[in-house]
């Protein structure tokens, strides 16, 4: 789970590995933002799989690849 | 996840804040009224369970998402401090976690090139950057170092 400068850079990283999923840093903020805000008051609860999945699919992150299980 | 466990990982996530670092099982124990033995057997269980990840040669914390333990590719600043998180998505969650803005160093893993990245109020500063996820979100726990 990696930044990089570029697509190039992506491609020449994965060195004939299949990729994975790309996104912008902005769509990543995003994420980490709906994903971790909640982490450090003690009333937190752990999350579903339903519940972190409803995440991932409200910022269009949908498909195979980001099926939780 | 019962009432033990969530107050343990309360405590043990409050004093990672406190601390800037990870807490040790005394630590954790006397801040809780525990005994060493019942955090490391708590932390255990959180382990199983995911909610944070311990170090298979010491049973000490090794990720406590999204803060790493250890030094990693990914150093951020953020409320008077720096972190170090377990990847990129981490580094943004330390600011989502602290609810603070921050600063990200890492580099490119391919060129090595510096990255340096801004986040204020939730934003990047440099939105051409790519964040790339190998491992599909159904194997992420396999092996969440690799990850």
């Amino acid at each position: 789970m990696n930044l990089f400068r570029s697509e190039e850079h992506i491609k020449r990283w994965l060195d004939g590995r299949s990729p994975g999923a790309t996104i912008g840093v902005g769509k990543l903020s995003e994420l980490a933002h709906a994903w971790w805000s909640d982490r450090l008051p003690p009333e937190w609860q752990p999350h579903t799989r339903e519940q972190n999945q409803a995440v991932l699919d409200r910022l269009g992150l949908t498909g195979p690849f980001w099926q939780l299980a | 996840m019962d009432e033990r466990d969530l107050r343990l990982r309360a405590l043990t996530y409050g004093l990672f804040v406190e601390l800037g670092r990870a807490p040790t099982t005394g630590e954790v124990a006397g801040s809780g009224d525990l005994t060493e033995a019942d955090v490391i057997s708590g932390w255990q269980r959180l382990h199983e369970q995911h909610a944070l990840v311990l170090d298979p040669l010491t049973d000490g914390i090794l990720m406590a998402n999204p803060f790493s333990a250890v030094p990693t590719a990914y150093r951020v600043q953020a409320d008077g401090r720096w972190w170090y998180a377990n990847c990129a998505w981490d580094a943004f969650g330390i600011c989502a976690a602290l609810h603070v803005d921050g600063r990200i160093e890492t580099s490119c893993p391919d060129c090595g090139e510096t990255l340096n990245v801004e986040a204020r109020e939730q934003r990047p500063d440099d939105e051409s950057l790519l964040f790339h996820c190998l491992v599909p979100a159904a194997r992420w726990w396999d092996d969440i170092v690799f990850t």
